[in-house]
């Protein structure tokens, strides 16, 4: 026991600061390693605190230093030790302390073990989960909330597409000029509508952009560039190309990529935060993914499609014509229709599904000249 | 004998801070490793690691700082944030969708909701890490109500942008106040001192530079001819820029004009932000007060040019060493798919290859920006700080409870968090 007095201190003691956690008030102290624990005492022979060793823990601080708390504790009472060779010697004993840091470590590597597991799980979530949700969710949506769906993108797509070049209106088919052209794509739409029966009504516009695609948006917005006018040589092509999207609207893929975007964003962007700036991430691994849903979903809208032109007594061949002369010719970020490097195997399968017996063209000549015009007006 | 017991303190002293900066360049490297492999989820481990360094290594006055936050309650306030906001971001989703009135107002409406749940956020989060900042086996608490912070910062935000930045030390003193004034040691009371005047004077210089280039391009278009401008363009057609280039002859020197003064304006602002961040710093700290004790700052602003030019130099560095890395990794990968035929597995590569190149990237600018910067001005803005009236931290008496971590969980779904 120390005697209160200045000077050597028994083997198994050293000396250490110690705070009772009620007041700031420091206090130099004896720390004896007494059997059963740490005994801390003023140097005035004041008995602070004794602490069993199996209570002892190790608490952050500066490498100069060991910093130790008791667990469980009702205050922070704390004791600091800064002669190492002492410390060691508390080490040794408190079950707690352990200065060469393997318990961190242990600790440190369950902790990346669950994060790898959790991030594999996500991934799974993402890749597989999200399009099944979706597969499911889509056809069970009532129709009016797939409209409201459709009308809000419609008002995104409008934005990105839409130039507004020279002050016409997108879509074409409005002016005077252009009144033939529009019935004779009504005419070409209503056939194929009957054929389909849908659901939900199409809504089908010629637009005005050059590229040769075509798009389709939750809620039955078809969209059909007037590129793609320009390039067909007959109706029954795009007859065919309006097929395919009405295979899209079926199977509800807008309504679907929707859902899985909203649900990539949410997982990716909030879940795990936005650790350095992950917008341009969440984007990017969205782009991914999503270009490997819509390849599935190109194939089941083609087999729709020809489907649906057979049905409708039109040339199915004529989209599998149309796909070989705007194939790879789309710009970047435009594969909604044609951007596929399968476009080989897509001609043959839509070929090998497409009927055999003479088909009835889905306009007259002079129907297709005027549907050739339908931008015609500004 | 208490007084033997109390070992005696200094009614003044200063902070050293003890860290060694390798030491932390290592955490973090292997910190951002993880949260690459981690998709982020390490963040929690990280921060907590961080906090747990920069707090031990800062001594005040003899003794150190203590961080008693962990990383499971980092994790835990975060879900139970995500839990909160799930409903709230699934009602915006919906609303979204509704056309009419209320679809065009739901964004606005988000907006204004998310930015003040965001303030709100930073003051629990202050709470959180202040209930779990131990000193001489004391904690620090804050009391206040979060949503009474969160309206108040948002009318000064509000202010603020109104007045193209004039009102911001009024804000920055009066949250300030709010926040110290409901800040405590134990039973000792914080307070800030620091008047908004003091540091409105000292930044309008910096304010004026950075302002009169863009007043002077503003001047430059005053002098056209609106009306003749606004004509050619509902006129449209094809000539429709000939008609404006004829109707203003000046418009053209004017976009320049314009465009060089833009470019004059960030230039400064660049360069005269380590200056504006000195003269906040020094500022903020000269005016915090707990009980008797005072704090003066003497940052140099030479030193935090300083850590700036570190920053500069190792992030050009590492920008270099990525893009000679990344140019082979996509030479590699479009050797190995084959680039004249573009094909979907080729497109995913490659995507892939700059997916992770901007991870890489984006991490270790964040990385590069801890070690030197943000390190940097925790040290010398401790280490510039001389304290009077220590005496008062030999009667502090314990107060306040452990406060739970969901406000920084919602910091950080919102993407407010500070250190």
């Amino acid at each position: 026991m120390p005697d209160g007095t200045e000077g050597p201190y028994p083997m198994n003691s050293g000396t250490g600061i110690y705070f009772d956690g009620i007041t700031s008030a420091r206090h130099e102290v004896v720390v004896e390693l007494a059997p059963a624990g740490l005994r801390i005492s003023g140097r005035d022979g004041r008995l602070w605190a004794e602490w069993p060793y199996d209570e002892i823990e190790e608490l952050a601080a500066p490498d100069s230093m060991l910093r130790l708390g008791r667990r469980e504790s009702a205050t922070l009472e704390r004791l600091e030790i800064r002669d190492p060779p002492f410390a060691a010697e508390i080490d040794a004993r408190a079950i707690y302390v352990d200065r060469t840091g393997s318990l961190q470590r242990r600790q440190r590597m369950r902790v990346i073990g669950w994060s790898v597991g959790a991030t594999a799980s996500l991934v799974l979530v993402a890749w597989f989960g999200l399009p099944a949700i979706a597969a499911r969710l889509a056809p069970i949506l009532p129709a009016s909330v797939e409209r409201k769906m459709g009308d809000a993108v419609d008002m995104q797509v409008r934005g990105m597409l839409d130039t507004g070049k020279s002050g016409t209106r997108f879509e074409c088919g409005t002016a005077a000029a252009e009144m033939p052209g529009r019935a004779a794509l009504d005419k070409l739409v209503r056939r194929l509508e009957a054929a389909a029966a849908l659901p939900i009504p199409l809504r089908t516009n010629v637009v005005r952009r050059d590229e040769a695609n075509a798009i389709a948006l939750p809620g039955g917005h078809v969209y059909v560039f007037r590129g793609l006018i320009a390039k067909a040589d007959n109706a029954d092509e795009i007859a065919g190309v309006i097929a395919h999207e009405i295979g899209h609207v079926a199977h509800r893929d807008g309504t679907k990529a929707m859902l899985e975007g909203a649900g990539l964003s949410f997982l990716f962007g909030m879940l795990l935060g936005d650790f350095v700036g992950g917008g341009a991430v969440v984007l990017a691994a969205r782009n991914v993914l999503q270009s490997s849903y819509s390849r599935e979903a190109e194939a089941a809208a083609d087999t729709y499609g020809t489907d649906l032109m057979n049905r409708a007594g039109g040339n199915a061949r004529a989209l599998a014509v149309i796909l070989d002369k705007t194939g790879g010719a789309t710009e970047p970020g435009m594969k909604i229709l044609m951007d596929h490097p399968e476009t080989k195997a897509r001609i043959a399968s839509i070929n090998k599904l497409a009927a055999t017996r003479p088909s009835l063209p889905f306009l007259e000549a002079s129907e297709w000249a005027a549907l050739k015009q339908i931008c015609a007006g500004s | 004998m208490a007084s033997l017991d109390a070992g005696g303190i200094a009614t003044s002293g200063g902070v050293r801070f003890l860290g060694q900066r390798r030491s932390y360049w290592r955490l973090l490297i292997r910190g951002a490793a993880l949260l690459m492999v981690t998709l982020g989820i390490y963040r929690f481990w990280l921060a907590t690691d961080v906090r747990r360094f920069l707090w031990s290594n800062t001594e005040i006055a003899g003794e150190a700082l203590e961080y008693t936050g962990t990383a499971l309650e980092l994790l835990l306030g975060f879900l139970v944030a995500i839990a909160l906001l799930i409903p709230v971001y699934a009602g915006f989703f919906l609303a979204a969708l509704h056309l009419g009135i209320l679809g065009k107002l739901s964004g606005i409406v988000a907006f204004a909701a998310l930015a003040v749940l965001g303030q709100y956020a930073i003051y629990r989060a202050r709470r959180y890490r202040l209930t779990r900042t131990i000193y001489r086996g004391l904690r620090f608490h804050q009391k206040g109500s979060a949503w009474a912070y969160a309206f108040r910062a948002t009318l000064w935000w509000i202010v603020t942008v109104l007045s193209f930045g004039l009102a911001y030390p009024f804000q920055v003193a009066s949250l300030e106040r709010y926040k110290m004034g409901n800040t405590f040691y134990g039973d000792l009371a914080g307070s800030f001192e620091a008047p908004g005047l003091i540091l409105f004077l000292r930044g309008f210089p910096m304010w004026l530079l950075f302002f009169s280039p863009l007043a002077l391009a503003v001047r430059g278009f005053a002098g056209l001819d609106w009306q003749a401008l606004a004509d050619a363009v509902a006129q449209g057609g094809d000539d429709v820029m000939s008609k404006i280039e004829g109707g203003n002859p000046g418009l053209g020197s004017a976009i320049v004009f314009a465009m060089l003064m833009g470019g004059a304006s960030i230039s400064l602002a660049a360069l005269l932000y380590p200056a504006f961040q000195t003269v906040v710093l020094r500022w903020w700290s000269s005016g915090l007060r707990f009980g008797d004790i005072e704090v003066r700052s003497h940052l140099r602003m030479r030193h935090v040019y300083g850590a700036y030019a570190r920053f500069v130099g190792y992030a050009t560095l590492f920008a270099i060493a990525m893009a000679i890395i990344g140019t082979a990794a996509l030479v590699a990968t479009g050797a190995a798919t084959n680039v004249a035929k573009i094909d979907t597995s080729g497109q995913i590569a490659t995507t892939l290859v700059l997916l992770i190149g901007y991870v890489i990237t984006a991490l270790g600018f964040s990385t590069i920006y801890r070690a030197t910067v943000l390190l940097s001005l925790w040290q010398l803005g401790m280490e510039s700080l001389q304290l009077s009236g220590l005496s008062a931290l030999e009667k502090v008496k314990a107060g306040g409870r452990p406060s739970s971590a969901f406000g920084e969980g919602l910091a950080d779904a919102l993407n407010v968090g500070g250190y």
